[in-house]
């Protein structure tokens, strides 16, 4: 580690060690659950797996293996550990065994996900038939979150310390191993799975898996065969026992063979013929189906060896439909899978991208009305299947069509706003970035580069062009020459023509490139401009070419026309012998053909591109040959988390506060004149004062002011009982299992009255103090209800572990520059930056500077909220803990320099960031390895930050609820500095040099395996375990802002769904990209037919609830009231729901000239709504009407 | 007759669609027997005619051959009584699952083939000896829009049909009344089933609804009945005995009835040798389509051997239609849904000219998919006009010449299978789910299920009367038996194994067509592939 860096990490953990003890301090004079900060810090992975196991001695001991072995060798190895009793303190076999899978699955999940606490419920040693015994991992929904391999090990690591333990192997029973093969298919139906077993794989894997997988239920639908199992507790599915045996060990069958090789105890010499498939036909279909990212690649490979054998057409990667599948209406599509007009792939990674997101020039995305905007989730066709849409201004922009009949390239985004209304055709979208690293991540071909200034200088450099002295000559502008200049460089240096007046030949055919060479030597020329005759033809082979005229009645226009009419072979009349230079073209008085006709190797080539190769006289470059189709995916998100409703403190009030749960109208309560006014009888955990023996609710005694414990009663014996060490409590008596919860009476009147004085807080500080209904916690243990009414007065509410949360979408970036994040140089420098990307001092607020890996950029309504949430903090201090302020913030600059908490769903792990700046996008940008840290990609994932304090203060585990998941979204650890080499690894696969070589864009074109040119361009990985590997994170584009563009997508601003359809049916008739046909019947195919069919069969089947009471009924009463309450019935689903889109459907049919199968499925759809929601006898009249 | 003969006659013609001159309308009053006129006028009216006209009429009474027995009226009281067609029925359905002592001839005689049509065939000279009537038919009838009430009134419906079928069986205490009795007491409740639940020790839980409310009743699990509860479905109308619990709050149950068919039931038979074939599940427009079969089995009705075969029921899935399930269109060999019925029109119209043939939707044709599904609409009528086929909803009581014939689709027998343990009732024996549909009295009990309903004034899926035949398709298995003197019929189909089919492992039985005699209610299976 490079010292810069070591001080930036030390810095960062002294200012986390300075707040710690305040929240230390703090937490021992309040009356929280526990009298000091829940979570505990975690240098590395060996302490946040502690942390989470809450296992002592687990950190040491995965230290001392790291260094020696691999994360899963390690993972056996601590089974030994666990068995011996040398780490951990079980007494029970069975608690030996979950220690060592639990730390296992932690281990192989770097500490962060919630899976070794949530994904497995615990272990237990049963009897087999024959007397032996046998042990059973009881698994949860959230194992999913480990993923395959760390669920396959799970199942490894119970059977090698069974083995080290001498017990025996599971032996099922037929009728267990049947229901295997029933449960895993059902779940798969119900739920899905991503490898679908079959029976007989099931059956075998049941049969054999030495250990038993069992689980909880985690559905309500029921298996119809093997029922009431004895062994098996329920009839439902167990989605963690399906997840680990058909995505773990069916799918990972290759990977676990691996270890079992290894050990000499354990042996699964049946994953042999699971892999190999001689388990009949299925097996093989597994192997085909697990190696299917191979297979697939291998066949591509095949393709594109054919495509470049054949004779007639250049290498191209095929189209993809799969990201048009699911179409949502309301989210447009942007180009059909590689069709023209469509974005353009170039290469490069940009300063504020890579990590699964792709760059789109600000214009674009406000000529597609605003859907895309900074954070938009976009589905892409290729490499991955969806990213994050960043701003990147150094590509190029779209081409329109206007009104006026201008066609015109839109370079800024001022330009697309002015000329937007006008804008009658979108022929082209312009530029999408991918970076290099994107189609590692991927293992996608590459897929040939559209030709780009950056690839062009370095065909000139080697034509014999001093590009150095071009580069610094006020003359000449490399990346956007003048045409009279491209035209001399290309034949004096004989090197391609400059990609700014590269055409798109390949998008038209010989036919029209011929009639446009013929139309061009018949112009006319007016004020320099090249008239055309306004042949429908000729226009549509410019607009194809993304040549920029005018369209007018009396001709076609074209302005700088000179490149165009040498790429057509188009000369000087008089002097046809020798090549015109663009000036003298310009004056010449009559234009000629330089060629008679075209070879036939021109003619049969599928486009004009071999046509301009042999007639123009110099060389031209395939200038887009990939289009990349995309559709909208999400929207982007920045909005504070709050629950529904709404919380400000986690004190149970009941019903008492109505729907809004308002504590105020609570401390009224009093149904009955004779009721005392907000005494509420809720279920909270009873405490006993361990010094006066008070009984109370509260955390801490009332009368001396002891953290109190929680007090077991059984209700049966009177036996007052203590927790053991898993925490369980049991009635030593009688044996069953207790909990401190009861019904209690408690005074909310009088909480509410205390808790405003102890703050100092009139009622009229805030609009509405709102509470929960019930705590979902174990122990039931309530919030001080002070901290609520300083949430309330600073309009913050909380989370359901007491934190205050804001939800961004995640984006990456790796250099900023001061000014766009709207701070200046000298916070920058204060925070320890003091150089710029290039090595100079750091002295201007537009120098761009190379991110660290912990700090981040807050949207601008995350910024308001984490001032919010400070000044809350600050009182919370000051008025209720009775220490000093903390923050004391007067103005956004103030929150430079402060930590915050990074933390994602279905994890339980933290990471500490500070925040350097603010963005006007709607998202959270942060490095890439801080994103990574958090087990986040940035393809439209959203996660939320919380401000360092608040969390400290307020967190407390015993909030969260006492149910499957509740742990998860909680910091149960943070970590403090981050280990590049101990995150997700997909953020290893950014690329970081500065620019790509030509040797690189030239592989794209022979679409080379990313692995083949894995030397021709640097990607993280390579650093790892360095000094540098924090730093030298390079990137090929700049962008002049990282939040160019709309603010917000469209698909937020528009109101209705309704609203939302039309503007996506408006877009796809602009987009030459676009069919809009096909939208309009994938609209109507994913969205209303659905919709229509699903509410119709819903209907027919409902179910019926009382409007008066709520209770439901599967089928309605013959009595035809409620049976509860008497109570008035009602159906759930009504005509209204079901033919709500029926109308609009029809409508978007007939406008977009959908298929008659389309528009006769609605008709048919329409009369079936109408012959159950309609009356025959007073409808038409018959013949016997007349009679 | 309460009604003049003119207006009657107006009436019948009107119910068959036509018009007739003030005159036409004389001359068939004036006829010997006005009903047989009309019927014949009718048969013979030119295919484009709407109102009759008095030549025509004139001409048709001159024809009328003067032995013409009367039609109609065929009741069941009717059938002969020196036949015995119970005890023959009794050993079919016992025999062989697929067909009939007769055995199934397996293939059409090459000789039939290319048989010259057109001819006057035998069939033709009995046309006036036919019948046709319809009972039960949705059709016209559907007053329900969608409301709660409608859903109350068709559940209602069904608990009064099907409880008084009980409740000479049984003394039925309302469910109101079991909760005031005392402890111990015999008792019984007639109650459609709420919610069948096992109990933590595996006995079973049958909650049982009439007007009043809901009673549990507690099968235990080693009770001979408590093999009845896993046959039991959702909603259908069942009666309890037994002894209520000491505190009374559940009855345990010692007996189970369902409302079945009566094992005396003496089916009607036609008065002379005719047949009908019984098919299904055509699916013209599918790719799968098996055209040849078809055009093998209508070959063969024009051959002499299947002279008497003078009826042709069709039990849904005309064509394959569109929209189905997802992607249908790629498996379509006619994508359009007007074009699949036209073929299907020419396809009836290789049958020959003279046969009488009536025809309910199923679950592919263009209509609702709820159930009762009413008949085909004039638009489709129009496209299927050949041989002036007879429409009429699913389900349909048929009779013919006497036979009453209960014709329903069949989508709930997927649920009847999927719900029943065991191998018997299978998609390789389909009638034993038909025979457990019989039972219940109703054609498709469970609502929420598999089935869709459409609320209407009444439940028009009870079996109200018990039918001589009970004709299903649906399944695309052949199944053929007899539950207490009812002849079950289930088609197999017209359409190859399609993929889905493939992927579940179901093997259809194609081609196949039941003839039915309706004298003796045997039945032939003649194979055509």
């Amino acid at each position: 580690m490079r010292p810069e860096d070591e001080a930036y990490f030390e810095s960062l953990e002294s200012d986390l060690d300075d707040a710690f003890d305040v929240a230390e301090r703090a937490k021992r004079r309040g009356d929280d659950p526990k009298p000091e900060v829940e979570i505990p810090v975690a240098k590395d992975m060996a302490d946040r797996v502690e942390n989470i196991l809450g296992i002592d001695g687990v950190a040491e001991r995965v230290r001392d293996l790291e260094g020696e072995m691999s994360r899963e060798e390690a993972a056996l190895e601590l089974v030994e550990d666990f068995v011996e009793g040398t780490v951990g303190d079980y007494e029970t076999d069975a608690g030996k065994v979950e220690g060592a899978v639990r730390t296992a699955v932690a281990l192989l999940t770097e500490g962060v996900v919630a899976a070794p606490i949530e994904g497995i419920d615990r272990v237990e040693v049963n009897a087999n038939d024959d007397g032996t015994e046998y042990v059973a991992v009881y698994y949860a929904g959230p194992i999913r979150s480990a993923g395959g391999t760390a669920q396959a090990l799970s199942v490894l690591v119970a059977d090698y310390a069974r083995s080290l333990l001498d017990i025996d192997e599971f032996k099922p029973r037929d009728d267990e191993i049947e229901r295997y093969a029933e449960e895993v298919a059902l779940y798969d139906s119900e739920t899905g799975l991503q490898y679908s077993p079959k029976d007989k794989e099931t059956k075998f894997i049941t049969e054999n898996c030495p250990v038993m997988l069992d689980g909880e239920a985690t559905g309500n639908e029921e298996v119809d065969g093997f029922r009431d199992l004895e062994r098996i507790d329920t009839n439902s599915p167990r989605g963690g026992m399906c997840l680990v045996l058909a995505e773990g060990i069916a799918l990972k069958a290759p990977k676990i063979q691996r270890y079992t090789r290894n050990l000499d105890e354990v042996e699964w010499p049946w994953l042999q013929d699971l892999i190999d498939g001689t388990i009949g036909e299925d097996a093989g279909d597994d192997e085909a189906d697990g190696e299917d990212g191979e297979s697939d690649a291998a066949s591509d490979d095949g393709d594109a060896e054919d495509a470049g054998d054949e004779p007639d057409g250049p290498p191209r990667v095929d189209p993809s439909y799969k990201f048009l599948q699911d179409l949502i209406a309301g989210r447009p599509v942007f180009g059909h899978p590689s069709k023209e007009g469509g974005f353009r792939l170039r290469y490069g990674r940009a300063r504020n991208h890579g990590f699964a997101t792709a760059g789109v020039h600000p214009a674009t995305m406000h000529l597609l009305d605003d859907f895309l905007a900074t954070g938009t989730q976009i589905k892409t066709e290729r490499p991955g299947k969806a990213a994050g849409v960043v701003p990147v201004d150094s590509i190029e922009g779209p081409t329109v069509k206007l009104a006026n009949g201008d066609v015109r390239h839109i370079e800024s985004p001022e330009d697309a706003l002015e000329v937007r209304n006008g804008v009658v055709e979108i022929l082209d979208v312009g530029e999408y970035l991918v970076n290099y690293g994107e189609f590692v991540e991927n293992n996608h071909e590459l897929a040939p580069a559209s030709y780009s200034p950056e690839w062009w200088v370095q065909d000139f450099a080697d034509a014999g062009a001093d590009v150095q002295a071009l580069r610094d000559s006020p003359f000449a502008d490399l990346d956007d020459p003048d045409a009279d200049q491209a035209i001399e460089w290309a034949t004096e240096y004989d090197a391609p023509l400059h990609p700014a007046y590269t055409y798109l030949w390949h998008d038209v055919t010989v036919e029209q490139f011929v009639a446009l060479a013929d139309a061009v030597v018949d112009a006319e020329r007016e004020d320099g401009d090249l008239a055309l005759a306004p042949d429908d033809e000729v226009r549509a082979t410019l607009e194809a070419l993304l040549v920029e005229h005018r369209q007018r009645e009396d001709a076609l226009y074209v302005p700088d026309w000179v490149p165009l009419a040498r790429s057509l072979g188009v000369g000087e009349a008089r002097s046809a012998s020798e090549s015109p230079s663009g000036a003298s073209l310009r004056e010449a008085e009559d234009l000629a053909k330089e060629w008679d006709s075209l070879s036939a190797d021109a003619r049969d080539w599928p486009n004009a591109m071999r046509a301009v190769e042999e007639v123009a006289p110099f060389d031209v470059q395939e200038r887009a040959p990939t289009r990349i189709g995309n559709r909208m995916g999400r929207p982007e998100k920045s909005e504070s988390r709050d629950l529904s409703p709404a919380v400000h403190t986690l004190f149970p009030i009941g019903e008492a506060g109505g729907a809004q749960r308002d504590v105020g109208d609570a401390a009224r309560y009093a149904p009955d004149m004779a009721d005392t006014p907000g005494e509420i009888d809720v279920r909270l955990g009873e405490r006993v004062c361990p010094d006066c023996d008070e009984h109370t609710y509260e955390a801490t005694c009332p009368d001396c002011d002891t953290w109190t414990d929680p007090h077991y009663e059984c209700p049966d014996c009177g036996i007052t009982a203590e927790p053991d060490e898993s925490g369980r409590v049991e009635c030593p008596r009688c044996e069953r299992e207790l909990d401190n919860v009861e019904t209690q009476t408690v005074d909310v009147q009088d909480e509410y009255r205390s808790a405003l004085q102890s703050v100092g807080e009139r009622e009229n500080a805030f609009d509405v103090l709102k509470g929960v209904q019930g705590l979902m916690s174990s122990e039931k243990v309530p919030e001080p209800m002070e901290k609520g009414v300083l949430r309330a007065k600073h309009d913050v509410t909380a989370f359901k572990d007491g934190t205050v949360r804001y939800d961004m979408t995640d984006l990456p970036v790796t250099a900023v520059r001061p000014r766009e994040l709207d701070v200046t140089v000298d916070h920058f420098r204060d925070l320890g930056y003091d150089e710029d990307i290039h090595g100079d001092p750091l002295e201007h607020d537009d120098q761009l500077v190379e991110l660290r890996v912990q700090d981040v950029v807050l949207s601008d309504g995350a910024a308001e909220h984490m001032l919010q949430t400070a000044d809350f903090v600050d009182d919370l201090l000051t008025e209720y803990y009775g220490l000093d302020s903390f923050y004391e913030l007067d103005e956004r600059d103030d929150l430079v320099g402060e930590l915050v908490f990074g933390m994602a769903p279905h994890t339980s792990a933290a990471v500490v960031g500070r925040i350097i700046g603010f963005t006007s996008a709607a998202v959270g940008y942060a490095h890439p390895y801080f994103h990574a840290a958090k087990r986040r990609n940035c393809d439209g994932d959203e996660d939320c930050v919380m401000l360092l304090m608040d969390g400290l203060l307020n967190f407390s585990k015993s909030f969260l609820p006492d149910k499957r998941g509740g742990q998860m979204d909680a910091p149960l650890v943070m970590s403090s500095r981050i280990d590049p080499s101990e995150i997700d690894d997909e953020a290893h696969n950014v690329d970081i040099d500065r620019e790509y070589p030509k040797e690189f864009y030239e592989a794209s074109r022979e679409m080379a395996d990313p692995g083949e040119v894995d030397d021709l361009v640097t990607i993280a990985e390579e650093t790892l375990g360095t000094d540098e590997e924090y730093t030298g994170f390079g990137h090929t584009h700049d962008t002049t802002d990282i939040h160019l563009g709309p603010a917000l997508s469209a698909y937020k601003t528009l109101g209705s769904m309704m609203d939302k359809m039309d503007a996506q049916l408006e877009l796809s008739r602009k987009l030459r990209s676009v069919d809009e046909t096909d939208v309009a019947e994938r609209v109507i195919e994913f969205h209303f037919l659905p919709d229509l069919i699903g509410n119709l069969r819903a209907f027919s089947r409902q179910e019926t609830r009382c409007l008066d009471c709520g209770e439901k009924y599967r089928r309605m009463p013959l009595t035809g009231d409620c049976r509860e309450c008497g109570g008035r019935v009602n159906l759930t689903v009504h005509e209204g729901s079901v033919n709500k889109y029926m109308d609009t459907a029809i409508q978007v049919a007939e406008d977009y000239d959908c298929r008659e199968y389309t528009k006769q499925r609605l008709e048919l759809l329409d009369r079936k709504l109408e012959s159950i929601f309609e009356n025959d006898k007073n409808k038409q009249s018959g013949i016997a009407d007349f009679m | 007759m309460p009604l003049e003969p003119p207006v009657r006659v107006v009436r019948e013609l009107t119910s068959r669609g036509y018009n007739a001159d003030r005159e036409a309308v004389t001359l068939l009053a004036g006829a010997d027997d006005p009903a047989d006129a009309v019927e014949r006028a009718v048969d013979e009216a030119p295919a484009d005619a709407l109102t009759l006209t008095a030549d025509h009429v004139r001409g048709v009474l001159a024809d009328a051959t003067p032995d013409a027995e009367p039609t109609g009226a065929g009741g069941p009281s009717d059938s002969d009584a020196d036949s015995t067609p119970a005890d023959r029925h009794t050993t079919s359905s016992t025999g062989t699952e697929t067909t009939t002592d007769r055995g199934a001839e397996v293939t059409t005689p090459p000789e039939t083939k290319g048989v010259e049509r057109g001819g006057e065939s035998a069939r033709d000279a009995n046309a006036d000896l036919r019948s046709v009537d319809v009972a039960g038919d949705i059709t016209g009838e559907s007053t329900g829009t969608g409301e709660y009430k409608h859903f109350v009134a068709t559940f209602r419906d069904r608990y009064d049909k099907l409880s008084k079928k009980l409740r000479g069986r049984v003394n039925h205490r309302p469910t109101d009344a079991l909760d005031s009795m005392p402890g111990g007491s015999e008792a019984a409740v007639v109650g459609m089933v709420n919610d069948v639940r096992s109990t933590a020790s595996g006995h079973w839980l049958v909650e049982l609804e009439d007007t009043n409310g809901v009673f549990p009743a507690l099968v235990m699990k080693d009770r001979d009945i408590a093999a009845h509860v896993d046959e039991l479905l959702m909603d259908e109308v069942i009666a309890v005995e037994g002894t209520l619990s000491d505190d009374g709050g559940i009855i345990f149950a010692d007996d189970l009835h369902f409302p079945d068919i009566p094992r005396t039931h003496d089916p009607s038979t036609a008065d002379r040798h005719v047949q009908a074939a019984l098919v299904s599940d055509v699916h013209v427009g599918s790719q799968e389509f098996a055209g040849e079969a078809w055009d093998a089995f209508a070959d063969w009705l024009h051959t002499p051997e299947a002279e008497t075969v003078e009826y042709l029921l069709v039990a849904g899935d005309m064509v394959e239609g569109v929209g189905v399930y997802p992607d249908q269109d790629e498996e379509l060999d006619i994508v359009d849904l007007y074009e699949q019925y036209e073929a299907f029109s020419e396809r009836l119209k290789d049958v020959p000219g003279d046969m009488e043939i009536v025809m309910i939707p199923g679950n592919h044709d263009a209509v609702r998919l709820a159930e009762p599904q009413p008949a085909f609409d004039e638009e489709l009528r129009d496209i299927m006009s050949a041989h002036d086929a007879q429409f009429t909803g699913n389900p349909s009581t048929v009779t013919i010449e006497g036979v009453s014939v209960l014709m329903y689709h069949g989508v709930s027998i997927d649920e009847v299978i999927a719900e029943y343990p065991g191998d018997e009732v299978s998609y390789d024996h389909p009638h034993r789910a038909m025979e457990h549909l019989l039972r219940k009295r109703h054609v498709a009990p469970q609502f929420g299920g598999r089935t869709r309903l459409a609320p209407e004034e009444k439940d028009y899926l009870v079996v109200d009367e018990v039918p001589d035949v009970f004709h299903t398709g649906h399944v695309h298995k052949l199944g053929v038996g007899g539950y207490h003197n009812v002849r079950l019929v289930n088609s197999g189909c017209w359409q190859h194994q399609t993929e889905f089919q493939k992927s579940v492992n179901i093997d259809p039985d194609v081609a196949t067509a039941p003839i039915l005699d309706l004298d003796t209610l045997d039945v032939t299976v003649r194979k055509f592939v």
